[in-house]
């Protein structure tokens, strides 16, 4: 379908405007009869972070950072669709618009003008960061293309000290929000943000209104948070239904001009009706619940609030709606599957073999009643192998499908439900709508909810928006778009921290995060590489079996055989050519190694992409998370002019500085006092760094670090009383606090301060070096913006600490400080040090991102974050390594411009989302092909497709790891889509081949391995399996033209193909990596196959024909022994066949009847089985090698291979000796010498296969090795 | 996961093929240019050539353990199989029924019988010797000329009344029809440890039948055969032999109704109650004649 872009198109509603004025201006009244917490009352003692996923599934996100300035362009325009009833259809322009970065109030003459707006507006509110732009000069170097846009007046702000660059976080987002950080820097309460700002490009907000001076802090990132929510859910919407409907157009409307893109959009949302799947979508948040007033919500569902439902009602309405849970993404019907298993492959060949001996039954038993129902068994017996192997390739498949369901399943949700006037938990798939449920910090939100009361509730939606910020949910209607207010809580959403109390308004797949979920699973999955080697394998072998079997059909018949016995002939070649055990064995090769796998923490949802992940030549990694902790660390500290490394490693076990100066003395004081956060009580036991703490994380890092120094903070808190405090708002971008000092003695009051830097600064008068405060100098000024510029560079968010003891006369014991007041001094304070933070990479990250690299893998870095901590961070990783430089860097080293720069210098370049923007395909595909080391930074969820695409459109097999929701398009996009396993939401891991439970970048390159071993070892396994083919074709084409009597058995070969061989082939999947596969390039995808020619030749012609030749002998020794000479034994067939004839002659003279020749032949069977058997011995220790020799492998090594050869021996023995006396398996009990005839050969194989290695080694790149490497 | 498999037109998947058969730049053919094509042929070439050299040396080999005059095994010949001439065979085995007024249809019955015998002619039987003794022959040098070993001659005379030279309808005409009965040839097979092996026929049924027993007449009489037949030494010491036969003249076949027969041999070291081999030992016929 040809899909229109945008997704919703409003109706217009001429009401509509003066309603929504009307609401926006006269909030809902406040019906609950609970006092609603309106101060500063959060409660603390809710974790913020309590669920370890919960909290972390917003690591990593993509987030759409900033609105491009085309919406700000688009908002001048009248907004023909935005005057509509926003809340009923959600359109781009209504998300542009409330989203928007339009610091254009005329756009605000059009709609309804919100209070918020106007607040906005205020000229009062400190809202610009752009004020604070100019001061200090923009650290990045990659700044140059970007001035045009108001961002990045707010990226220069945000390096500057952290009010200002929280914003970065928010919108920057991304990837890694999550822990982050900097946001959480408030007060966490969120509730008293009423304020609504409007937003350039989510950078700036408008600085919400205070209503309590106790609680300034928050709204900031509540602001913006909502930004990005807006625009971002709206992206996310859009990349579904593009998905949907084929990547081409996203291509498209992510090159295309965004200005034009929204501009178009206005314009045209008239047309854009036709999609009806959008029609839907749009009825979907035709949602007005937010608007109700409670009275007229109970009316609406039937239900009371103080009540809840009635049993018998929640059960009707349960009925009626089904159960409150996603459908899960279109799942393959069971029987499809296991049909596909009984098809698919070698399945049908078999099938037409079994139909072909039925035929054949048919038309003997027509001609002749007495006919032998040898046919019809051997149909009979191919379908059963058929359906075996399909039952056993299915079970395999539904025990790996199952590690993951299981995973998925492993918390059922429970909600606590007021019904029949009772409290009640029930399992959150029985909600309905109507239901009371109260949530609390660390609940997941259980279905779409309508706030009735709240305490401190503040909700994650980054799963839903990608956006990291947590969200303040209240009561008050305050948008009307109903993914903008507050009063909604999003099914899926985690409850960080406060409670609530809230209506069931939608369930189900009809929730928001439901409808999105449905969208994108729609979205088909191709094959995987693996597969598509299999596929092409299986067309080699049905190929061959085919051909020869129609060939020698055609032989047969002119050699005036009858046609009836040509069909068996025929039927024989296509068994002997088909390896019926192997996919069986792939499968569970597979399997084994994504188990192996999933103990090195990757979850392998599909098996086939365990070798996906083994041929990947790209990995588009995300940041957060994955590349790094995902928490933010101290990692550096400036005091007495000088900059201190701290230990920034997972357990922060070597804080190496130095720690005897009096001025870090004075600045750890300050780091534990000055701080909120504080430890969740009930983990002694926990290592520091791993505990729970209630508070931002950049507090959390101060906390932790401080307690890792100084040793317990909340005793030196204790000692330290705190007799007053301001937390951090965004305008005075400080935090302060008072208190006594620990002497009794001393009498004196500390304040302590931390906050911005220059903000710090600016209230300092002294600066301490060396425990000694000194008058601030310019020289120190200078030394502190040098400091600062430096560590700002690093990409790291810097704090300022300073102190000041205020003096005991005017301050005396029992001074009452008033913070509303401010009846104590704020300036004139000693500046003590600066302190910087970055969520650092993980230890294993850089080892990892070596192997990547040394086995041929570009690890690209995409990442919403702002382009210097990401190219920090990629710098630190070896993303960018150490000895390449960006055209900037060189422009920067040579002193020149960056245009003079020739491009080819440089290796590693850093690319942000507003360049991406301009790119062609074609110049996409230039940087892609001419930089090694690429960053792509400030991205946005499309331009990650993009991305995705361009390194596809080059061959590469794609790997990429992300998290929400948004991403999951994009891992779908991706030929192996890793989710992480810890923060990534349930919509990534749908989406992902992979989950990583450990989140940990170091277990992809462990993936990596594996991969490309079962790729190796399923070479090795198939080469194996191969081989016998030759040997078990042979007898066949012989029996055909040489009229010997038939040396092997239909039947025996499928006890070679189906017992014998099934084990060992399986050991090789245990084989080790015969050479450092990390140093190597990956595969590629359309030039390296699983089966390539010289596999197939050696193995037919050389190996296969070695061992038909071992059996032959081992066939005729047999014969000749009993009687029959290898001469007589010729032309033989048509007399040794005859069942009338009970006294053929051998070459003694001797007679046999039918039955003692039959018997004879059984025995040759054997003989023949067993030679095949004893040759598959060494051909399964030469296939433990391509390359090496054995003894260089290490024969031993594999212990699984000798249990294979054990099985082998075994299995052999028990058909021949233990079912020997069973007829219809036509074995017979072999004479012990006959099971050494075919040793010789074996050696021969062994002996042949050493030398050709030995070749290949010695003359790599030879005509030897182009043709007998594998 | 992304399509990894563009779809190629038909012409374009032509056009490749086309390319691989011939590709003009490289001076290709079907991937391999002709200098190629040469030492890669070669190499099978000489490959091959070592290895039929090896299998050859294999066989032979083989040939060279194999002792000429007696088989290593015979493990599945412990007991002769019989066979009976004439040998008409239906759905199961063996079926014989004629007519006796319809000379047509038991003409083909005794040509069968009198080609089996031309064998035994004495002309064809005169490079045996005659023995008399009834004891085994046992040969242990080769004294016969040619470096073979003595074979007893057995002529179509001994058989009498069922030689076909006393009655050419081997008393098929009269409804007292002949059957030849031969044991199967096993190198040094002794049959039983003193007297001769005999041949029994009954009919199958004979318990139930109750009343009549099967009369018959065998030839030789006593249907036995005679030990200095055996032991057989192979057909590289005695290419002179032949088998022994015993014909059986049934003498009270009820007419109109098909009888099965059984004619067994009697032996120590013949069994014939071998689950699998109907003809292991025993030779089983139905038996139909029409009047």
């Amino acid at each position: 379908m040809t899909r229109p872009k945008r997704p919703w198109r409003p109706r217009p509603d001429p009401a509509a405007p003066s309603r929504s004025r009307q609401r926006g201006g006269s909030p809902t009244p406040d019906p609950l009869p609970e006092p609603r917490a309106r101060g500063f009352s959060a409660p603390r003692g809710v974790p913020g972070r309590t669920s370890g996923a919960a909290a972390g599934s917003w690591a990593g996100r993509w987030h759409l950072r900033r609105a491009p300035p085309a919406r700000a362009a688009a908002g001048d325009r009248p907004r023909r669709c935005a005057q509509g009833p926003r809340h009923r259809h959600l359109s781009p322009a209504d998300l542009a618009a409330a989203a928007g970065p339009d610091p254009a109030p005329p756009r605000r003459a059009h709609g309804p003008r919100s209070p918020q707006s106007r607040r906005a507006q205020d000229p009062r509110s400190p809202q610009s960061r752009r004020a604070h732009g100019p001061r200090s000069p923009p650290p990045e170097p990659t700044g140059a293309p970007r001035p045009q846009h108001a961002p990045a007046a707010t990226h220069r702000g945000a390096l500057r000290g952290w009010p200002v660059e929280k914003p970065v976080h928010m919108c920057g987002e991304g990837p890694q929000a999550p822990r982050p950080a900097p946001q959480r820097l408030r007060a966490p309460d969120g509730r008293l943000w009423l304020g609504w700002g409007y937003v350039d490009a989510c950078g700036l907000r408008s600085p919400p209104v205070p209503r309590h001076r106790e609680a300034p802090a928050p709204l900031r990132k509540s602001a913006s948070g909502q930004c990005c929510t807006l625009l971002l859910f709206q992206k996310t919407l859009e990349i579904y239904s593009v998905e949907l409907s084929g990547t081409k157009e996203i291509e498209k409307t992510d090159h295309g001009n965004d200005r034009e893109r929204y501009r178009g959009l206005k314009n045209n949302c008239l047309e854009l009706r036709k999609n009806q799947r959008k029609e839907e979508l749009k009825k979907e948040l035709d949602l007005d619940d937010h608007k109700l007033s409670i009275k007229e919500l109970e009316k609406k569902y039937g239900t009371d609030i103080i009540r809840g439902l009635s049993s018998t009602r929640a059960a009707e309405l349960l009925a009626r709606d089904g159960p409150n849970a996603l459908t899960p993404p279109k799942q393959t019907p069971e029987m499809i599957k296991f049909l596909k298993q009984m098809v698919g492959g070698f399945s049908i060949l078999l099938w037409v073999g079994a139909v072909l001996c039925w035929i054949a039954f048919g038309i003997q038993y027509a001609s002749n009643r007495s006919s032998s129902l040898d046919s019809l068994y051997l149909g009979c017996v191919l379908v059963l192998v058929v359906i075996l192997t399909g039952i056993f390739a299915y079970y395999q498949e539904a025990k790996s499908t199952n590690i993951m369901s299981s995973f998925s399943k492993m918390i059922p949700q429970q909600a606590l439900v007021i019904r029949d006037s009772e409290k009640k938990i029930i399992p959150a798939e029985q909600l309905v709508v109507g239901d009371i449920v109260e949530i609390k910090g660390g609940d997941q939100v259980p279905a779409d909810i309508r706030l009735l009361s709240s305490q401190g509730c503040r909700v994650d939606n980054s799963s839903l928006t990608g956006e990291s910020e947590p969200q303040p949910r209240s009561p008050e209607f305050t948008h009307e778009n109903p993914l903008e207010t507050k009063n909604i809580g999003f099914y899926s959403t985690t409850c960080l921290e406060g409670t609530a109390t809230g209506m069931v308004i939608n369930t189900g797949d009809r929730t928001v995060i439901g409808h999105i979920a449905s969208l994108a699973s729609g979205v088909g999955n191709e094959k995987t590489p693996i597969a598509i080697e299999i596929e092409h394998f299986v067309h080699i072998v049905a190929g061959v079996a085919v051909s020869i079997g129609i060939i020698f059909f055609i032989i047969a018949v002119s050699m005036k055989y009858d046609i009836l016995d040509s069909i068996i002939f025929l039927i024989g070649i296509i068994v002997a050519n088909v390896p019926e055990g192997l996919l069986a064995t792939v499968t569970v090769t597979l399997s084994l190694t994504a188990k192996r796998m999933a103990k090195k923490n990757c979850l392998v949802k599909n098996l086939e992409a365990v070798e996906t992940l083994g041929s990947t030549s790209i990995i588009c990694s995300d940041k957060t998370g994955t590349l790094t902790q995902n928490r933010m660390t101290v990692a550096h500290l400036w005091f007495d002019n000088q900059i201190f490394v701290a230990d920034t490693s997972e357990d922060h076990s070597n804080q190496a500085f130095d720690q005897s100066s009096g001025t870090w003395a004075s600045l750890s004081t300050i780091i534990a006092l000055c701080n909120r956060a504080e430890f969740k009580p009930g983990q002694e036991s926990v290592p520091i760094m791993k505990k729970v703490v209630v508070g931002d994380a950049s507090e959390s890092a101060l906390l932790k670090f401080s307690e890792v120094v100084l040793g317990d903070v909340m005793e030196i808190r204790k000692r330290n009383r705190k007799v007053a405090e301001i937390p951090f708002n965004s305008t005075n971008k400080f935090q302060l606090s008072i208190h006594e000092t620990g002497n009794p003695d001393d009498k004196h009051f500390l304040v302590v301060m931390k906050g911005a830097p220059e903000k710090i600064l600016e209230r300092c008068s002294t600066i301490m070096v060396d425990g000694q405060e000194k008058p601030l100098v310019k020289s120190a000024t200078e030394a502190f913006h040098t400091a600062y510029m430096e560590l700002g560079g690093l990409g790291e968010r810097v704090l300022g600490f300073c102190h000041l003891y205020l003096p005991a006369d005017k301050f005396p014991e029992n001074y009452s400080f008033d913070v509303d007041t401010v009846n104590f001094p704020t300036s004139n304070f000693c500046f003590v040090g600066l302190l910087s933070m970055i969520d650092p990479p993980r230890s294993t990250v850089p080892d990892a991102v070596t192997k990547c690299r040394s086995a041929g893998i570009k690890v690209i870095m995409v990442t919403g974050d702002h382009p210097i901590t990401a190219k920090a961070i990629a710098k630190s990783v070896g993303i960018i390594s150490a000895g390449s430089e960006t055209v900037e860097d060189i422009a920067n080293r040579l002193n020149v411009a960056v245009e003079r720069v020739n491009k080819r210098d440089a290796r590693a370049t850093v690319v942000t989302g507003m360049e991406l923007k301009d790119m062609s395909p074609e110049q996409l595909d230039e940087v892609l092909t001419n930089y090694s080391e690429i960053v792509f930074a400030r991205t946005s969820p499309q331009q990650k497709l993009i991305i995705v695409e361009g390194c596809q459109r080059q061959d590469a097999v794609v790997a990429v790891t992300g998290d929400g929701v948004n991403d999951s398009p994009a891992l779908k996009k991706a030929d192996i889509g890793i989710a992480m396993g810890i923060a990534g939401s349930d919509a990534a891991k749908n989406a992902a081949d992979m989950v990583l439970l450990d989140d940990n970048f170091a277990s992809i390159v462990t993936g990596v391995e594996e991969g490309r071993l079962i790729f190796d070892n399923l070479k090795k396994t198939i080469a194996y399996t191969l081989t016998k083919n030759i040997a078990e074709l042979c007898p066949f084409l012989i029996y055909i033209i040489a009229g010997l009597p038939l040396p092997i058995g239909t039947i025996t070969i499928l006890f070679i193909d189906l017992g014998t061989d099934i084990i060992p082939s399986i050991a090789l999947a245990y084989e080790k990596a015969e050479s450092d596969i990390m140093n190597r390039k990956p595969r590629h995808k359309k030039k390296d196959r699983l089966v390539n020619t010289p596999l197939a030749v050696y193995s037919y012609l050389h190996i296969g024909l070695m061992q038909a030749l071992g059996a032959f002998v081992v066939y005729f020794v047999v014969y000749a022994q009993e009687g029959f000479r290898p001469s007589a034994l010729i032309g033989l067939r048509e007399e040794w066949e005859k069942d009338h004839v009970n006294d053929l002659e051998d070459s003694y003279g001797q007679e046999w009847t039918n039955y003692q020749r039959k018997y004879l032949q059984w025995t040759g069977y054997t003989a023949f089985f067993v030679g095949i058997m004893v040759q598959q011995i060494a051909d399964l220790i030469i296939r433990k090698t391509r390359r090496n020799s054995i003894f260089q492998q290490g024969l031993f090594r594999n212990k699984v291979i000798w249990v294979g050869i054990a099985s082998q021996i075994v299995i052999a023995l028990i058909l021949s000796c233990g079912l020997g006396s069973v007829r219809a398996l036509s074995f017979t009990t072999l004479k012990p010498q006959y099971w050494f005839v075919a040793v010789p050969f074996a050696i021969l194989i062994w002996v042949y296969d050493e030398v050709r290695k030995l070749l290949i080694r010695l003359y790599p790149g030879s005509w030897w090795d182009k043709n007998m490497y594998y | 996961m992304a399509a990894l498999q563009e779809k190629k037109s038909c012409r374009q998947r032509m056009e490749e093929f086309r390319h691989y058969c011939w590709n003009p730049d490289t001076g290709q053919m079907l991937g391999r240019t002709l200098s190629r094509w040469v030492w890669i042929s070669l190499y099978y070439v000489a490959f091959y050539v070592v290895m039929t050299g090896i299998f050859a040396l294999c066989l032979y080999v083989l040939m060279q353990t194999i002792d000429p005059y007696t088989p290593d095994y015979q493990d599945q010949l412990q007991s002769p199989g019989v066979t009976l001439r004439p040998d008409v065979y239906g759905e199961k085995g063996l079926e014989i029924s004629y007519n006796v007024s319809d000379n047509s249809t038991w003409v083909d019955l005794t040509r069968t019988l009198r080609t089996f015998l031309a064998g035994y002619s004495p002309e064809s039987q005169e490079n045996s010797i005659n023995c008399t003794s009834e004891k085994y022959f046992f040969q242990e040098g080769f004294k016969a000329p040619n470096h073979t070993k003595f074979s007893c001659k057995f002529t179509a005379d001994m058989l009498q009344n069922c030689s076909g030279l006393v009655d050419p309808n081997f008393g098929f005409e009269e409804g007292k029809p002949c059957f030849i009965i031969k044991m199967n040839r096993i190198v040094k097979f002794l049959p039983s440890n003193s007297s001769a092996p005999r041949v029994d026929c009954a009919f199958l049924d004979q318990p139930r039948a109750g009343a009549q027993q099967l009369q018959v007449d065998y030839y030789p009489p006593n249907g036995t055969f005679s030990l200095h037949y055996f032991p057989y030494y192979g057909r590289k010491a005695q290419p002179h032999y032949s088998n022994p036969l015993v014909a059986a003249k049934l003498l009270n076949v009820p007419r109109n109704k098909e009888v099965v027969v059984v004619c067994k041999i009697l032996a120590d070291h013949v069994t014939f109650d071998n689950p699998h081999d109907q003809y292991e030992g025993k030779v089983e016929f139905k038996l139909r004649i029409q009047k």
